[in-house]
C-alpha cells in the first residue's frame, strides 16, 4: 500500500523525498484521512513541482549574501572608526598613507556591506531597499573614482571632469556615501528584517558625521557644537555599521541551530 | 493567514506557518514536525500536506534540508524563514488584538 502511494508521486519528487517520505508513512498506521491526503499530495506534486533544486540553491545564495554583508559591515565599522578618529585627532590635516588606505578600505567594505545587506532585505522589500541602496552605492563608486583619478594624476587639484578635480569628485562621493548611509539606515529600519536599533544607531551616526564634517569645514556650526558632533560621529557611525553587521550574522545564525530535533 | 506575507503558498500557507513554528526551536525531521504540529494545534497534519508544504518552503528558501540522520532528513529554519515567521506571528498578534478590541475584550 505504502509503495503504491509513493509510486503515485512524480519521479523527480521521489528522487528527492522518497526515502524520508517512506519513513514517515511507516511511522504509524495509515487511516483513510492519511491515504486521501497522500493522494492529494501526489496530485499536487505532479501539478506544482518544478525547479525545486534551483530554488533551494537560490535560498542558500541569499543566506550567503547576508553573511558576506554582515562581515563586511563589521569590518567597515572598524575602518570608519579608524578614519573618523584619525581625521579628528589629526584635525583634518594630512595624516599619511595609512589614513588614505583605511578610507579606501572603508568605502570598499561599505559598498560590499550595502550590496550584501540590500540583496537579503530586497527579497521582501525590493522597492524600499533598492531605493535606499542607490544613493550610498552610487556615491561610493563616485568616491572611489575620485580617489583613483587623484592617484592616477598625482595632483589632487587637477581638473578631471566638468571643472571638478579628483579630490572634489572624491569628496562629493564621500559626502553622498555618508548621507546615503543614513538613507540606507532608514530603509533598513522600515524593512524590519535586521535590527532596528542598529539601523537607528547608523542613521543617527550618519547625521552626526555629516554635521560634524560640514560644521567644522564649513564653519556654520559653533565650534563647540561641531566638535561634539564630530565626537558623536566617531562613536555612532562606525558602531551603527558594526551593529548592523552583527545583527545580520545573528539573523543568519538563527538558521544554524544545533540538531535538537533530529533524532526525535 | 491574516497578512499577505506568504500569498504564493496558497492552501499550504497555514500548514507552512505551523511547520515554521515547529522548526523555530531547532531542526526536526518530517515525522517529528508532523507530531509536533499535531500536538501544538490539536489537528492532524497528513503526510501529503506535510511534504507539499515542506517542498514549497524549501523552494522559497524559508527552510533548509540538512544531511540525513539514519535516513531521516532534518529541516531547519533559514535566516529568511526566521524573519518571515517573526513577521507572520507579529501580524497575527496585531490581528488578534484588533478582533479582541472589537469584541470589547481588550483595552483600546
Amino acid at each position: 500500500m505504502r509503495g503504491l502511494l509513493l509510486g503515485l508521486y512524480p519521479a523527480r519528487w521521489r528522487a528527492r523525498y522518497a526515502d524520508e517520505f517512506a519513513l514517515v508513512l511507516a511511522e504509524r498506521p495509515l487511516g483513510p484521512f492519511d491515504v486521501a491526503d497522500v493522494l492529494l499530495g501526489a496530485l499536487d506534486a505532479h501539478l506544482h513541482l518544478r525547479g525545486l533544486g534551483a530554488a533551494s540553491a537560490h535560498g542558500k545564495g541569499f543566506a550567503m549574501t547576508l553573511r558576506i554583508g554582515g562581515y563586511a559591515a563589521i569590518v567597515c565599522g572598524l575602518l570608519w572608526f579608524i578614519v573618523l578618529a584619525g581625521n579628528a585627532i589629526n584635525n583634518g590635516g594630512n595624516a599619511g598613507a595609512w589614513l588614505g588606505w583605511s578610507l579606501l578600505g572603508a568605502v570598499v567594505t561599505t559598498l560590499v556591506a550595502l550590496i550584501g545587506l540590500s540583496a537579503f532585505q530586497a527579497r521582501r522589500y525590493p522597492v524600499l531597499i533598492w531605493t535606499s541602496f542607490a544613493v550610498p552605492a552610487v556615491s561610493a563608486v563616485i568616491a572611489l573614482a575620485g580617489g583613483v583619478a587623484t592617484a592616477a594624476s598625482g595632483d589632487s587639484d587637477r581638473e578631471i571632469v566638468a571643472g571638478l578635480s579628483g579630490w572634489a569628485i572624491g569628496t562629493i562621493g564621500m559626502l553622498g556615501l555618508l548621507i546615503g548611509s543614513g538613507l540606507f539606515a532608514i530603509g533598513t529600519w522600515r524593512a524590519r528584517s535586521l535590527s532596528r536599533s542598529a539601523a537607528s544607531l547608523l542613521g543617527v551616526g550618519a547625521v552626526f558625521v555629516v554635521l560634524g564634517l560640514t560644521g567644522v569645514a564649513g564653519g556654520f556650526l559653533p565650534r563647540e557644537l561641531a566638535l561634539i558632533a564630530v565626537l558623536l560621529s566617531v562613536l555612532a557611525f562606525p558602531a551603527g555599521w558594526a551593529a548592523l553587521g552583527v545583527s545580520a550574522l545573528r539573523v543568519d545564525g538563527a538558521g544554524a541551530a544545533p540538531l535538537e530535533g533530529a533524532g526525535a | 493567514m491574516t497578512t499577505n506575507e506568504m500569498p504564493e503558498l496558497g492552501r499550504f500557507a497555514e500548514p507552512s506557518l505551523y511547520i515554521l513554528v515547529s522548526l523555530s526551536d531547532g531542526p526536526k525531521h518530517g515525522y517529528a514536525i508532523m507530531t509536533d504540529v499535531e500536538a501544538g494545534t490539536g489537528r492532524p497534519m497528513g503526510p501529503g500536506t506535510l511534504y507539499a508544504a515542506l517542498a514549497r518552503l524549501e523552494e522559497r528558501g524559508l527552510i533548509e534540508a540538512l544531511a540525513p540522520v539514519d535516513r531521516r532528513r532534518p529541516y531547519r529554519l533559514s535566516a529568511l524563514g526566521a524573519t518571515v515567521l517573526s513577521e507572520q506571528l507579529n501580524g497575527l498578534v496585531e490581528f488578534a488584538q484588533l478582533g479582541l478590541r472589537r469584541l470589547g475584550q481588550a483595552p483600546r
